[in-house]
C-alpha cells in the first residue's frame, strides 16, 4: 500500500522542486518586497505583528518608488535592449554555425561540438577577465593594432556597452549553439535539395525551408541565451563603463550597497514578473501554434 | 525519334579513393521510360544525382534537349528530382507543396488553376488542405509526383520511386506511372533495384555494377539474351551451365549430357543461359530420353505459387530450376517431389553468355 502510494505520487516530484526552489524563494522575496525597510538586522519589519493585538504591517510604497522612478525602469529596459541585441547577435552567428556542424559528417561534428562546449570547462570569470587583458589599452589587440601602424593611439575598446554585449554574445554562444544543433541536427537535408530542384536559389531556400522548420530550435535557444541576459550582473560590471545601467547590477547595488533589502526585493519580484509573464504567454500562443502546423 | 534528347558522355565520379562511376556513356530518346537497374553501390543513385545537379561530375558532360546543364545549379536546370523519401515539406500542407515551385513566376490564381489541374490528374483533389503528416504513402508519392509534374518539367528523375509502397499498392501505382508517363510524354528516367519494377516500367534499362553500364537494352532483350553472366543472374531465375566443345556437338560435365547449338562458339569453353519456363517438363512413362538437349532428374524440391509451379530438379551434380505453367486445374498435373522426370528445351532457348 505505502508503495502504490509512493507510485502514485512519484510523477509530481518534478513539482516539488518546483515549489522548493521556486516558488518558496519567489514567496519569501515577496514577502521582502512588501515589508517596511529599517536598520537592523534583517534589514525590514516583519509583516505580521503580534505586539497588541493582531496587525498586518505591509506596505506597497516600495513598488510605488521603483515604477516613479526612471533609473530603475530605465535600466530594466537597457537591459532588456541588451538581452535583445544578444540573442540577436547569438543566433546570427550560432545559426550558421549550428547547421555547419549538424550537417558536417560524425567525425568533424564530435570534434566541432568538444570545441563548443570546451570553454564551460574553465571559469566564466576568468573567462571574461582574459577579454578585459585583450580589450584594455595596452591589451593585446591595442599593441597588435599600434604595431601594424593602423592606428596611431590605443582605441577605447574596453568599459562601454560594446564591450558588454561582446562579453556576452562570447558567454552565451553555446547555450544557443546546443539547442540549435539538437534541432537541425534532425533537419532531413533533401528538403533543402528539393527546394532548390524545384527553383529556389540558396538565398529563397533558407528563407522558404530552412527557416521555417527551424524555428523550435531558433525559440529555444533564443529563450536560453534572452533570460538569464536580462539579469546578468557580472559581464556588464566587468566590461561595462557608466554609460549604460543595467538591471542586474542596480539590484546588486540595492541589496549590498544600499541594504535597501524591500526595495531590491520588489525590483527583483517586479523583473520576474514583467520577463516571465510575456515568455509564459508567448509558450501558450507558441505551443498552439506549432501544434497546429505540426512542426 | 530524337535518339539525342539526353546525353550522357564520359561521366566519372569518385568520392575519395571510391571510383563510383566510370566513363559512363548513355543517350536516352525523348518521351522515353528508362530505368536504371543496380543493387546498392553500383552508383545508379550518384548518376541520377549528378543529372539532378547535386553531384558535379569529375568529367564528362551531361547534354538536355542540345543544352549543356553540366555545370549548372539544380534550381537552373529544366528538370525535376522526385526524392526516395519524396522530401515533402512538412510546414505546408499538400496545396503549398505542390505550388512550391512555381510560387514564383504565377499570379495567385494561375498558381490555383495550376494546382486543381495537377491535383486532378493524380486524384489528389480531396487533400489539398491535408498536412503531409495526415497522408499515407500513396498519397504522398503522389503529392511528391505533382510537385514535380506542375512544373512541366523536360526530364523527371525518380529515385526508387515505388519502394516506400506496399506491395499490393506498387503494383498498381506502376501502371499508373506507366500511363501518366505516356499521357505527358515526359521523357522519365528512374533508379532501381527492384528488377521487376525496372522490367515493368522501363522502355529501356541500363544495367549498372560497380560504376559501369553492363547493358544497356529493352527488358525483353536484356531477359532473353543477356550478354553477361552478372545480367542472366540478376535478371530473372537463371539455369547456368558451363558447357564445352566435345566432338560435333557441346557438353556439360555437371550434367553430363550433350548440348546441341544452332550457333558456332568463338570459344572451346563458355556459360550458357537456360530460363527456367523454357524447359519442359514431362513424365518419365511417355517418353524416352533423347541424346540431345534433355535430361532426366528426380524433382527435389516443389513450390506451388499459383499460376506456376517451381521446381528444382536434381540430375547429377547440379539443380535446375523450372517453372511450369499450371494449364491445367486438376491437381493431378503437378509432379510430386522425388518424382523422375525428363525435362527438354529447343535449342533456340539457349543463350550463350558472352562474359
Amino acid at each position: 500500500m505505502k508503495n502504490r502510494l509512493f507510485e502514485k505520487y512519484f510523477v509530481f516530484s518534478p513539482y516539488f522542486w518546483l515549489v522548493l526552489f521556486f516558488f518558496i524563494p519567489l514567496a519569501i522575496i515577496f514577502k521582502i518586497s512588501i515589508s517596511i525597510s529599517e536598520w537592523g538586522m534583517p534589514p525590514y519589519q516583519d509583516i505580521f505583528l503580534f505586539d497588541d493585538g493582531f496587525k498586518i504591517n505591509t506596505t506597497f510604497e516600495n513598488y510605488v518608488y521603483i515604477f516613479s522612478d526612471y533609473y530603475y525602469i530605465g535600466s530594466f529596459v537597457n537591459s532588456l535592449i541588451l538581452a535583445l541585441i544578444s540573442t540577436f547577435f547569438c543566433l546570427l552567428i550560432g545559426f550558421p554555425l549550428a547547421f555547419y556542424i549538424a550537417t558536417s559528417n560524425i567525425r568533424l561534428r564530435n570534434i566541432l561540438l568538444v570545441l563548443v562546449v570546451i570553454p564551460f570547462w574553465s571559469s566564466f570569470l576568468l573567462r571574461v577577465y582574459a577579454w578585459k587583458i585583450i580589450l584594455q589599452n595596452n591589451g593585446i589587440l591595442n599593441v597588435t593594432l599600434l604595431n601594424l601602424g593602423i592606428t596611431s593611439e590605443p582605441l577605447q575598446l574596453l568599459y562601454n556597452q560594446y564591450a558588454v554585449i561582446m562579453g556576452i554574445v562570447y558567454t552565451y554562444l553555446p547555450l544557443m549553439i546546443l539547442p540549435l544543433y539538437g534541432y537541425l541536427n534532425k533537419f532531413d537535408l533533401n528538403l533543402i535539395e528539393a527546394s532548390k530542384d524545384l527553383g529556389l536559389n540558396r538565398i529563397k531556400t533558407f528563407f522558404k525551408v530552412i527557416l521555417p522548420l527551424s524555428v523550435p530550435g531558433i525559440v529555444a535557444g533564443s529563450l536560453l541565451v534572452f533570460i538569464p541576459v536580462v539579469g546578468e550582473f557580472i559581464i556588464p560590471e566587468m566590461l561595462g563603463g557608466s554609460d549604460r545601467l543595467y538591471y542586474g547590477k542596480i539590484l546588486w547595488e540595492e541589496f549590498f550597497v544600499n541594504r535597501n533589502w524591500p526595495g531590491a526585493s520588489a525590483l527583483a519580484f517586479s523583473g520576474i514578473i514583467i520577463l516571465v509573464l510575456p515568455i509564459v504567454i508567448f509558450q501558450i500562443l507558441y505551443s498552439r501554434w506549432s501544434q497546429k502546423n505540426e512542426i | 525519334m530524337d535518339n539525342n534528347f539526353l546525353v550522357i558522355e564520359n561521366i566519372s565520379k569518385s568520392f575519395g579513393d571510391n571510383k563510383v562511376l566510370e566513363n559512363i556513356n548513355l543517350n536516352i530518346s525523348k518521351s522515353e521510360f528508362f530505368g536504371l537497374l543496380g543493387s546498392s553501390g553500383s552508383g545508379k543513385t550518384t548518376l541520377l544525382r549528378i543529372l539532378g545537379g547535386f553531384e558535379k561530375p569529375d568529367t564528362g558532360r551531361v547534354i538536355l534537349d542540345g543544352t549543356d546543364i553540366t555545370n549548372l545549379e539544380p534550381f537552373e536546370r529544366p528538370l525535376n528530382y522526385m526524392f526516395q523519401s519524396y522530401a515533402l515539406f512538412p510546414h505546408l500542407n499538400v496545396f503549398n507543396n505542390l505550388a512550391f515551385g512555381i510560387k514564383e513566376n504565377f499570379t495567385q490564381k494561375e498558381i490555383e488553376i495550376n494546382v486543381r489541374n495537377i491535383a486532378e490528374l493524380l486524384s489528389i483533389e480531396h487533400l489539398l488542405n491535408r498536412r503531409i503528416k495526415q497522408l499515407s504513402g500513396g498519397e504522398q508519392q503522389r503529392v511528391a509526383l505533382g510537385r514535380c509534374l506542375i512544373k512541366k518539367p523536360k526530364l523527371l528523375l525518380l529515385d526508387e520511386p515505388l519502394a516506400a509502397l506496399d506491395k499490393k499498392l506498387r503494383s498498381k501505382t506502376q501502371l499508373e506511372l506507366t500511363t501518366l508517363q505516356k499521357k505527358l510524354k515526359i521523357t522519365f528516367v528512374f533508379v532501381t533495384h527492384d528488377q521487376e519494377e525496372a522490367m515493368s516500367l522501363s522502355d529501356r534499362m541500363a544495367i549498372m555494377k560497380n560504376g559501369l553500364i553492363l547493358e544497356c537494352s529493352s527488358p525483353e532483350e536484356i531477359y532473353e539474351n543477356p550478354k553477361s553472366l552478372y545480367t542472366a543472374n540478376f535478371i530473372g531465375i537463371a539455369n547456368i551451365i558451363e558447357i564445352y566443345k566435345k566432338d560435333e556437338n557441346f557438353y556439360s560435365d555437371d550434367l553430363c549430357i550433350n548440348f546441341k547449338l544452332n550457333k558456332e562458339l568463338k570459344n572451346t569453353k563458355t556459360n550458357i543461359l537456360l530460363r527456367p519456363e523454357k524447359i519442359k517438363i514431362q513424365s518419365k512413362n511417355n517418353l524416352k530420353t533423347s541424346s540431345f538437349n534433355s535430361f532426366s532428374g528426380e524433382i527435389l524440391e516443389k513450390s506451388y505459387l499459383g499460376s506456376f509451379t517451381r521446381y528444382e530438379i536434381k540430375i547429377k551434380n547440379m539443380i535446375i530450376s523450372v517453372l511450369d505453367q499450371n494449364f491445367n486445374s486438376n491437381s493431378n498435373y503437378n509432379f510430386p517431389k522425388g518424382e523422375k522426370v525428363i525435362c527438354s528445351w529447343e535449342s533456340e532457348s539457349i543463350k550463350v553468355l558472352e562474359d
